[in-house]
């Protein structure tokens, strides 16, 4: 059988191995409690959990989703109960799992990013952090930290120097070329990328003449965005080394092998699990059969195989 | 909370812009209670995306086993494509979903108040009433004759009252009347319908100063409705925040209000 593990933070302090490479996205499996009873957690690759802030938030106005063409538009606005509670409350669940969850963490500024891994730092339960710079959904911060390559690395150098434990960088598809940010994020110490976070949208109801979101934009997710997303992983793998995590419309097990093979680790899913709960399994099954069909052996077989081309 | 694919008994328009679908009821909705929901996913492909919430409208006796039936409006592409679903069609649907309404074990006068397509999960709430021996009355309101429940529908043991804003059925007006006149009567209330519906019954309830509990199904516009994508907010009044697919959608109607 294919052995399809990943490996985050090689050489680092603290090494992550993924038993196989699929992933819940941030923010689309709150923080896997939910699920607990029903499905087998212990069976995916990781958890990432809901973006989590220094302190608790409501999150934005409603309305806050809105179904478009193959996809949908979220501005739910990092409602979250707060780092505190998270640590004191959830994580020691997810201690007794098999699986790791990764915190997707989210500050205001700078220094909040670095307090947000201090205190995440050693916690049971925590085998790695996301770290947020791409969120279109807040006022202040979000996705500005993750368009200019200086802010992103001095994001990465603060989270590097505040903790031990593995963490991935988020990209906002805000910008048409991703590579300098994904340079800046490699050199200046994370682990892994994650490509990507949603993009920039918006819907207008006609008959109120409104924006049908309450906070006006939000962002776009789902199988309408991953010819975008496909992109961004192939360009940004051919210029680092770090593994890559793609996001991005993952709904079948072919959308996972087609970033597989424009150059991604590992796949995280997102929106189509409100599809259907059972989606990161039946993606992960059907990559199995695929590579076992295919004589794959090993995962690293295939990543990046549609660049070799180049 | 499971996934379960189910082949159409039965769909049919049943009055005005209503359709009703009936389903074999499986396993795994056994322990439905009335005020649960599903999601129900419309479509082949991927457009429309995610799921349409619906109540439990009511379960029957069929002739091979138990059937469920589920009760909506056509106001989308989403049901507009379940509304044309045939017998033998295959409907894809997850659930049970959120929390019910919680009858009283030991009270007798039970009010349900339902407006326009909230009708839906009080029917079968009266159904269970009922059949437990309990008195109901059902107040219902739309804007006209064409939204309103057949009566003949109804198990003939509930008493319905009715009122639309045309005046074409029953009292001319909205539920808010009798709500205001029936609520010294009953030991405990059920509301389902818009939340202006809902403002409105909380207003009777705060002038009249009464204890009574109003249990209300709300609405929220969700993605999931399986409490992993925070889409479905609702602010109580009093501060915080709670998710209508997960820590409701019944909730107690002073608990969101005063
Ligand atoms: C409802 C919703 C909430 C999300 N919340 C977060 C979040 O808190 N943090 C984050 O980094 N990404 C968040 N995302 C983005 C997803 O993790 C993912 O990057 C994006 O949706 C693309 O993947 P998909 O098309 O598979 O959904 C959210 C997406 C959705 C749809
Ligand atoms: S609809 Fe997703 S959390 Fe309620």
């Amino acid at each position: 059988m294919v052995d399809l593990s990943v490996s985050i933070g090689r050489g680092a302090k603290q090494e992550l191995r993924l038993q196989n490479p699929v992933m819940t996205a941030s923010g689309t499996f709150s923080n896997g409690l939910e699920f607990a009873r029903r499905f087998d957690l212990d069976a995916l690759g990781a958890l990432v959990s809901k973006g989590t802030t220094l302190r608790p938030r409501k999150g934005n106005p409603t309305q806050r989703t809105v179904e478009t063409a193959a996809g949908m538009i979220n501005s739910i606005g990092f409602q979250n109960i707060g780092v505190g509670a998270l640590i004191r409350e959830v994580a020691p669940t997810w201690a007794r799992w098999g699986v790791p969850v990764l915190v997707n963490i989210m500050g205001d500024t700078v220094e909040e990013f670095g307090q947000l891994a201090e205190r995440l730092d050693g916690v049971p339960g925590v085998a790695g952090l996301e770290v947020n710079i791409s969120c279109p959904n807040v006022e202040v911060g979000g996705m500005e930290f993750g368009q200019d390559p200086a802010t992103a690395a001095r994001v990465v150098r603060l989270v590097r120097r505040c903790t031990g434990l593995p963490f991935t960088v988020k990209m906002t598809p805000s910008l048409s070329d991703m590579r300098p940010i994904a340079q800046a994020v490699q050199d200046a110490g994370a682990d892994a990328i994650t490509i990507m976070n949603t993009i920039p949208a918006m819907a207008i109801d006609i008959e109120r003449r409104r924006p049908v979101i309450g906070n006006v934009f939000g962002g776009l997710s789902g199988p309408a965005i991953k010819p975008v997303a496909m992109r961004h992983v192939y360009l940004v793998s051919a210029v680092t080394d770090l593994p890559i995590f793609a996001a991005g419309g993952v709904t079948t097990a072919t959308d996972a092998l087609e970033f597989i093979m424009a150059g991604a680790s590992a796949v995280q899913v997102g929106t189509a699990t409100f599809r259907d709960p059972a989606t990161p399994w039946t993606v992960l099954e059907g990559m199995r059969a695929w590579c076992d069909e295919h004589g794959v052996k090993s995962l690293g077989e295939i990543v990046g195989a549609a660049r070799r081309m180049d | 909370m499971q996934s379960v694919t189910l082949e159409v008994i039965e769909s049919a328009r049943l009055y005005g812009e209503t359709h009703i679908l009936w389903l074999p009821l499986p396993e795994a909705f056994a322990t439905a209670q009335p005020g649960q929901f599903v999601m129900a996913y419309c479509g082949e492909g991927y457009d429309p995306l995610l799921g349409r919430a619906l109540s439990f409208h009511r379960t029957r006796q069929g002739a091979s086993g138990l059937e469920f039936a589920l009760l909506f409006d056509v106001v989308g592409r989403g049901t507009d494509w379940l509304a044309r679903r045939e017998r033998g069609d295959e409907l894809r649907l997850v659930g049970p979903l959120g929390r019910g309404f919680e009858p009283r074990p030991n009270v007798q006068r039970m009010l349900l108040v339902g407006g326009g397509i909230g009708v839906a999960p009080l029917v079968g709430l009266a159904d269970r009433l009922v059949e437990e021996g309990r008195e109901v009355t059902l107040v219902l309101g739309a804007r006209s004759e064409a939204g309103i429940f057949p009566a003949s529908q109804l198990p003939p043991a509930v008493e319905l009252i009715v009122a639309t804003e045309d005046g074409s059925a029953g009292e001319r007006g909205r539920v808010t009347a009798p709500f205001q006149r029936l609520l010294p009567w009953c030991d405990q209330a059920f509301a389902c319908g818009p939340n202006a519906m809902f403002e409105a019954l909380h207003g009777v309830v705060r002038t009249s100063q009464t204890a009574k509990p109003v249990q209300a199904l709300l609405e929220g516009v969700m993605a999931c409705g399986m409490g992993i994508c925070y889409s479905c907010a609702v602010f109580p009044r009093r501060g915080g925040v709670k998710l209508v697919c997960h820590d409701g959608p019944m909730f107690d109607l002073r608990d969101l209000y005063a």
